[in-house]
C-alpha cells in the first residue's frame, strides 16, 4: 500500500529524472552540435515557454479539468502584446510600452482564463466543451483582428529580453524560475494548493467540507491563463513578432509533458516537479531530433508514440501496484 | 420558470437552429432557397459522416481526436496512388480500409493497454498527420478528374454525397436502436462495471467503436475529398472538434450513455453547416468563421448547461 | 436438500476470512444471514454467487457437487445474486434492463435485430410477477428505489432461479416500500424458491427468516430455527458480549439556551419546518426515507438555496448560510452518502481529517502550518478509534465502512463542533462501530455541544435523543419529549399523513 500511495508516484519522476539523463548523455553522444554551449541555450530557452504553459495545465489537470483553449490564450496574448508594444500602433513611447505591453498580456490571459473559469463553475459546463469553444473563439478572434498578418517592429528592449541578464541570471530564466517556484509553493504550501487537490478528488465532498469551490476553481484557471500569458511573452520576444497563430502547434507539448510527468486526467493527482521533467523531455526529445535532422512531421509521430509509451508505462505500473497491494 | 421557457432550454438547439435560419434567411435573398438547402446538405454530407462515428465513441464515454488526422492519411495515400496511376476503386477501398486500421489501433490501446482515449487519440492524431505530412512532403496533393465525377455524381437527381450520408446515419441509427450492440453501447457508456458484470463484451464493444469511427472518418473524408479535388496539408485540421461540437450540440453527452445520431447529431451537423453557408451567402468576413461558430457552439453548451444545473435542482427539492 | 455448504474456508494471502462455514438450505426456506461488517458473510455469499471459488471445502446443490467459476455458472445452477448497489442501466428502459444479456431477437434480411414485441410481452410477464406496474418501454431512471429494486429481481426472475440472495436489499427503501418486498418475497417462498437473505435490520431477519445463520470473525457462531432466537440474543452472538449499555448513559441535561433556532423553513416540497435546538440536546428526527429530513439539512446547511425562512444560530440570523461560514462558526454535518459526500476515497487519512479545518490551521499568505495540522489529525483519528495501519500512506477506500464513517467524524470533530448534524450515521455500519458512534456523540453532547440526529432506526433515536420531531412529506407533524417516547406512536406518526395520501390515490 505504502508504495501506491507515497513510492509509488514518487519513484514515477525518479524513472523521469533517469531517463532524461540516459536521453541526455545519449543525445550528447549521437546528435551532432548537441553537447555545445550554443545548443544548451537553445533547449532553455525552448524549455521554458513549454514548461511555464504545462505548470498552468497542471493546475487544471489536477482539479480534474481541462484547458485546450492555452493555444489560443497565446495567440491572443501575442497579438495584444503586439499592438500594445509595436512602434506602427502604439500609443506609448519606448520604456512604458513594455511595461504596458506585458501587462496587457497578463491581463488579456487572466481574462479569458476569468471567462474558462466561470463557465465551468457558474454554468456547470464541461470543461473539456467551455476550453474547446473558448479555443475556437479565441484563436478566430486573434486571426480575425489581425486579419491574419503579424506585428512587427516591437521594441528593442523587448526583443532582447532573452539576452538581458538580471542579478546576473538571464531574464527569461529568472521569470521562468519565479512561474515554477510560485506554482510549487501555493500547490504545496497553501490552502489553496490542498483545496485544489480535494476538488480534484471529490469536488461534492470538498465543497461540503466547506472548500470554496468556485473560487478555486476560477482561480486556477486564471493562473492557467496567467501561465499561457508568460508563454506568449517568451514566444513573442523570440520570434520579435505579434503573431495571431502563435501556439497553434504546443498543445501536444503542453498536454504530453503532464501527461508524461504523470498527473492523472482524472483529477487529485499531480506535481509540479513531475511536470517539469516530463517538459524538459519533450525538449530534449525535440531538440535532439532537430538537430539529426529529422523533418517537424517525423518528430510529431516520435512524440505522438512517446506519449503514448509514456502513459502506458504508468498503466501498467498502476496495474501492477494494484495487484501486489 | 414557467412552462414556455423550460420548453425553449429544453429544445434549445432546436430553437437556435431557428434563429440561425430565419437570420439568414433575412440577411440574404438567397439563402433560403430550396437549392441552397440541397447545397447546405452536400456541404455538410462529409461532416455528418464523421460525427456519426464520433457519436457511437462519444456513447461509450470515449473520444476520437484522430479522425482528422485519419481523414488527411487516408485521403493523401490514395490520393498519391491514384496520381501514381492506381485505379479508382483500389484508392476508394484502402482509404476505407486505412480508416479501420486506424480505428484498430485505436481501440487496441484503449481496450488492451488501458490508456484512456483522450491519450490514445491525441497520440495517433499527431502521428497520423505526421505520417500524412511525410507522405505528402507537406505539399497539397492534386487528384484527376475522376476523383471530382464521383463528388458531382446523381442518382435520380440526388447528388452522391447526400446518398451515402443517407445510408450511413440511416444504418447508424438502426444499430443503435434496433441491435443488441447498441444498447450494450448505452450500456457501457452508463457504466463500464455494471457492464462487465452484466456480462457485456466491453474490450470487443469498445474495439468495434473505434473502427467504426474510424471507418467512417475515412469515408467521410473521401466524401469530402470528392468535392474539394485536392488535399491541401491542412485538410481535416480541427474536423474531429466539429464531429464533437455536432454531436454534442445533437444532445450527446461527452460523460457516455447519452445521445442519438437522428435526430441528435444530424441536426447539430445542419446547424453547424447552415452557419458555415449563411456565413458565405452574407459574404462576411471569413475570418469571423471560426468566431461566430464557436460562439454559436458555447452558447448551446451553456443553455443546455444551465439546463442541467435547473433540473438538477428541480430533482433533488422533489419537483418534477 | 437443495443447498449444502461444507466447511468452507477462504484465506485472502495470509488472511482467513473464512474458517470452515457450512449451511444447509431447503426448498422454499428464507436463511437469515446476519453477522458484523466484516464476518465474512459477503465473502461466502460471492463463493456461492461464483465470484470467487473457496480455498477448500465442498458445495454441493440437489446433492450434486458444485463449483462455480463465474457467475454465470451460478446462474445456469439457478442462484441469482442480488446485489447491495444494483446492476441497473438508469439510461435504459426497463426491458432493456430486463433483458441486457439475453435479448430476444429475430432475423431480418440476414441481420440480427432486437425483437421488441417479444420483449415486451415478456417484460409484462416479469414484472406482473413482481407486482410491479411499469410500461416494459419508461426509462428506469424514472423510477423509484423501490420500483428498481423490484426491477432487479424481475430480472433474477428471469434466470428462473431456485436460489436467491439478497444483500441488504431494504437500504434504499422506506418502510412502506419495504412491506411490499416482503410480501413479494413470501410469495417466492410460497413457489419453492430458496432465498438467504443478509441484512443489518435484525428485526427483517425476525420477521422474514425460517431460519438464522450468525457469522463472527469467519466462522458460524450459531444456527438455528428463528424461534430459537431474540434480537438481544442474535446481538450477542454477533458482537460476542450483551447489548447492555449499548446506548450510552448521558451525565448532563440539556440547557435553556438554544444553538439553533429554524423558523418557517422552506423550498420545494419541504414547507415551513420550525424548530429550535438546545445546547448539549440531541434532537431526533425520524422519518419514512425521502420524507423530507437530508432535504432539510441541506438546506440549512446551504447546499441548496432555501426560499423562506430564517435561520437563527446563538441568537444572530445567518442570511445566506454556507458551509463555509457553518465551519467557522463550528457547525459540522456529516451526510447519508459517506461515498460520494463525506470521502475523498482515493486519498490517504491524514488529508481527508484535515479537509475541513483546514482555514483554522493557517498563518500568514494561507500558508498552513503543516506540523501542527498533522499532530491534530492523528489525535482525531485515534480519539475515534479508526484503525488503520498509517495515517498518511493508506488510501480511506482501503477500509471498512465503519472505519470509513469513523474518518469523516475525525473531520468533523477537528473542526471542534458546536452542533453537528448527523445524517444516518450508522447506516450499513456494524454493530461494534455504531456502538463508538454512540459513545462519541454522547460525550460531545456532555462537553456542550448539540446535535440534530436524523435517522431511520428508531431504536437509535430512542436511546439517544431528547426529543424526538417527527417530519413527514416535507413537514414536522409531531414532537415527541423523552417522556413520551413510544416506538409505536412515533412510528404511526410518520405513516400517518403519508398513509393518507395513498388513500386519495
Amino acid at each position: 500500500m505504502k508504495s501506491f500511495f507515497k513510492g509509488g508516484y514518487g519513484k514515477s519522476s525518479n524513472i523521469l529524472i533517469y531517463v532524461c539523463l540516459i536521453y541526455y548523455v545519449l543525445a550528447s553522444l549521437l546528435a551532432p552540435g548537441f553537447f555545445t554551449m550554443n545548443n544548451s541555450w537553445n533547449i532553455l530557452y525552448n524549455l521554458l515557454p513549454l514548461l511555464v504553459v504545462a505548470i498552468g495545465q497542471t493546475y487544471v489537470m489536477i482539479t480534474a479539468g481541462i484547458d485546450l483553449s492555452v493555444t489560443s490564450i497565446i495567440a491572443v496574448c501575442s497579438i495584444a502584446g503586439g499592438y500594445v508594444m509595436s512602434s506602427d500602433t502604439s500609443i506609448f513611447s519606448d520604456p512604458e510600452s513594455i511595461f504596458f505591453g506585458i501587462l496587457t498580456m497578463l491581463l488579456v490571459g487572466m481574462v479569458i482564463g476569468m471567462v474558462n473559469g466561470i463557465s465551468v463553475t457558474k454554468f456547470g459546463m464541461p470543461a473539456f466543451m467551455v476550453t474547446l469553444t473558448t479555443m475556437m473563439l479565441f484563436s478566430g478572434f486573434a486571426i480575425w483582428c489581425t486579419q491574419s498578418q503579424n506585428i512587427y517592429n516591437l521594441p528593442e528592449p523587448f526583443v532582447n529580453m532573452s539576452y538581458s541578464f538580471f542579478l546576473g541570471i538571464p531574464v527569461p530564466v529568472f521569470i521562468g524560475v519565479f512561474v515554477l517556484v510560485l506554482a510549487y509553493f501555493l500547490l504545496n504550501k497553501t490552502l489553496f494548493g490542498e483545496w485544489i487537490y480535494a476538488i480534484g478528488l471529490n469536488c461534492e465532498v470538498a465543497k461540503i467540507s466547506g472548500v470554496k469551490v468556485h473560487r478555486t476553481l476560477i482561480l486556477v484557471y486564471m493562473f492557467s491563463g496567467f501561465c499561457a500569458a508568460v508563454g506568449a511573452i517568451f514566444y513573442t520576444a523570440r520570434l520579435e513578432t505579434g503573431s495571431p497563430v502563435m501556439g497553434q502547434n504546443i498543445l501536444l507539448d503542453v498536454i504530453g509533458a503532464v501527461v508524461i510527468g504523470g498527473t492523472s486526467l482524472f483529477g487529485g493527482k499531480g506535481k509540479i516537479i513531475w511536470t517539469f521533467f516530463g517538459a524538459l523531455f519533450m525538449t530534449l526529445l525535440d531538440n535532439s531530433l532537430n538537430l539529426i535532422g529529422l523533418s517537424f512531421f517525423l518528430i510529431m509521430i516520435v512524440k505522438g508514440a512517446v506519449i503514448l509509451a509514456a502513459a502506458m508505462l504508468n498503466t501498467l505500473k498502476e496495474k501492477s501496484l494494484k495487484t501486489t497491494a | 420558470m414557467n412552462k414556455t421557457t423550460q420548453r425553449i432550454l429544453n429544445n434549445s438547439t432546436l430553437v437556435l437552429f431557428a434563429i440561425v435560419l430565419l437570420t439568414f434567411s433575412i440577411l440574404s435573398h438567397h439563402f433560403f432557397s430550396f437549392q441552397n438547402f440541397f447545397n447546405i446538405l452536400v456541404q455538410a454530407s462529409s461532416l455528418a459522416i464523421i460525427a456519426t462515428g464520433m457519436t457511437f465513441v462519444l456513447l461509450t464515454a470515449g473520444i476520437d481526436l484522430s479522425v482528422g488526422s485519419i481523414m488527411f492519411l487516408a485521403g493523401v495515400i490514395s490520393g498519391k496512388l491514384v496520381v501514381a496511376g492506381f485505379p479508382l476503386w483500389m484508392a476508394c477501398t484502402l482509404v476505407l480500409v486505412i480508416g479501420v486500421l486506424f480505428g484498430l489501433i485505436n481501440g487496441a490501446f484503449i481496450f488492451k493497454a488501458k490508456v484512456i482515449p483522450f491519450i490514445v487519440t491525441l497520440a495517433t492524431f499527431y502521428v497520423g498527420r505526421g505520417l500524412g505530412l511525410f507522405i505528402s512532403e507537406t505539399r497539397a496533393v492534386n487528384l484527376p478528374e475522376s476523383f471530382l465525377k464521383i463528388g458531382s455524381t446523381k442518382f435520380f437527381g440526388v447528388p452522391a454525397p447526400i446518398i451515402v450520408m443517407t445510408i450511413v446515419i440511416i444504418a447508424g441509427h438502426l444499430v443503435l436502436t434496433k441491435t443488441i450492440f447498441g444498447k450494450h453501447l448505452y450500456a457501457v457508456g452508463h457504466d463500464e462495471v455494471k457492464s462487465r458484470k452484466a456480462g457485456i463484451p466491453v474490450d470487443g464493444l469498445l474495439l468495434k467503436v473505434y473502427i467504426i469511427c474510424g471507418f467512417c472518418a475515412a469515408l467521410g473524408g473521401l466524401v469530402a475529398i470528392a468535392q474539394l479535388g485536392a488535399i491541401s496539408p491542412t485538410f481535416g485540421l480541427q474536423s474531429e472538434f466539429m464531429a464533437i461540437a455536432a454531436s454534442v450540440l445533437g444532445g450527446t453527452s461527452l460523460f457516455g450513455g447519452r445521445g442519438s445520431i437522428f435526430p441528435g447529431t444530424l441536426i447539430g451537423v445542419l446547424l453547424i453547416q447552415s452557419i458555415q453557408n449563411g456565413l458565405v451567402m452574407v459574404n462576411a468576413d471569413p475570418y469571423l468563421y471560426t468566431v461566430i461558430t464557436g460562439g454559436v457552439i458555447f452558447l448551446i453548451v451553456l443553455i443546455d448547461s444551465i439546463r442541467h444545473l435547473q433540473q438538477k435542482k428541480l430533482k433533488r427539492l422533489g419537483i418534477n | 436438500m437443495l443447498l449444502e455448504l461444507k466447511q468452507i474456508q477462504k484465506s485472502f494471502g495470509e488472511v482467513n476470512v473464512l474458517k470452515g462455514v457450512g449451511f444447509k438450505l431447503d426448498k422454499g426456506e428464507l436463511l437469515g444471514l446476519v453477522g458484523e461488517n466484516g464476518a465474512g458473510k459477503s465473502t461466502l455469499m460471492n463463493i456461492l454467487g461464483g465470484i470467487f471459488p473457496p480455498s477448500s471445502g465442498e458445495m454441493r446443490v440437489n446433492g450434486k457437487n458444485y463449483h462455480p467459476k463465474s457467475p454465470n455458472d451460478a446462474l445456469n445452477e439457478g442462484i441469482s445474486f442480488i446485489h447491495q448497489e444494483l446492476n441497473l442501466f438508469l439510461n435504459l428502459s426497463v426491458a432493456e434492463n430486463l433483458f441486457i444479456s439475453n435479448y430476444p431477437r429475430k432475423k431480418t434480411m440476414g441481420f440480427s435485430f432486437l425483437n421488441q414485441k417479444q420483449a415486451r410481452k415478456k417484460a409484462l410477464e416479469l414484472l406482473s410477477q413482481v407486482g410491479l406496474s411499469v410500461s416494459p418501454k419508461s426509462p428506469v431512471e424514472r423510477l423509484t428505489a423501490a420500483q428498481r429494486q423490484m426491477l432487479e429481481i424481475a430480472k433474477a426472475l428471469s434466470a428462473s432461479p431456485r436460489i436467491i440472495i439478497f444483500d441488504e436489499p431494504t437500504t434504499s427503501l422506506t418502510r412502506h416500500e419495504a412491506q411490499k418486498l416482503f410480501q413479494l418475497i413470501k410469495k417466492l417462498k410460497q413457489e419453492g424458491i430458496a432465498m438467504i437473505y443478509i441484512s443489518h435490520n435484525l428485526d427483517d431477519i425476525m420477521h422474514l427468516a425460517d431460519r438464522i445463520a450468525v457469522l463472527r470473525d469467519g466462522e458460524l457462531i450459531s444456527s438455528g430455527e428463528r424461534q430459537n432466537y431474540t434480537i438481544p440474543s442474535m446481538v450477542k452472538d454477533m458482537v460476542g458480549r450483551d447489548m447492555d449499555q449499548f446506548f450510552p448513559h448521558r451525565n448532563t441535561v440539556p440547557l435553556k439556551e438554544f444553538s439553533l433556532e429554524v423558523k418557517n423553513l422552506g423550498a420545494g416540497f419541504i414547507q415551513n419546518m420550525s424548530f429550535s435546538i438546545r445546547k448539549q440536546e440531541i434532537l431526533g428526527f425520524y422519518g419514512l426515507v425521502g420524507a423530507g429530513r437530508s432535504e432539510m439539512a441541506r438546506l440549512i446547511y446551504g447546499l441548496d438555496p432555501m426560499e423562506t425562512g430564517s435561520i437563527i444560530w446563538n441568537g444572530k440570523e445567518i442570511t445566506s448560510p454556507n458551509p463555509v461560514q457553518w465551519i467557522k462558526e463550528g457547525v459540522a454535518f456529516l451526510t447519508e452518502n459517506r461515498q460520494e459526500e463525506g470521502l475523498m476515497t482515493l486519498q490517504n487519512l491524514e488529508k481527508n481529517i484535515q479537509l475541513a479545518a483546514l482555514p483554522s490551521f493557517t498563518r500568514r499568505f494561507n500558508i498552513i502550518d503543516y506540523k501542527e495540522v498533522k499532530k491534530k489529525s492523528k489525535t482525531q483519528a485515534d480519539a475515534t478509534k479508526t484503525k488503520y495501519h498509517s495515517i498518511t500512506d493508506q488510501l480511506v477506500s482501503t477500509l471498512s465502512g465503519g472505519n470509513q464513517q469513523k474518518v469523516v467524524l475525525a473531520k468533523w470533530l477537528l473542526i471542534h463542533p458546536k452542533l453537528f448534524i448527523l445524517d444516518e450515521p450508522t447506516k450499513g455500519i456494524d454493530i461494534g462501530a455504531k456502538h463508538e458512534i454512540y459513545v462519541l456523540a454522547n460525550s460531545l453532547v456532555e462537553c456542550g455541544s448539540s446535535i440534530m440526529l436524523i435517522s431511520s432506526e428508531i431504536e437509535e433515536l430512542l436511546g439517544l435523543c431528547d426529543r424526538i420531531l417527527v417530519v413527514s412529506e416535507g413537514q414536522i407533524t409531531k414532537e415527541f419529549e423523552k417522556e413520551e417516547f413510544d416506538r409505536s406512536k412515533i412510528l404511526e406518526a410518520a405513516l400517518h399523513k403519508a398513509g393518507k395520501e395513498e388513500q386519495k390515490l
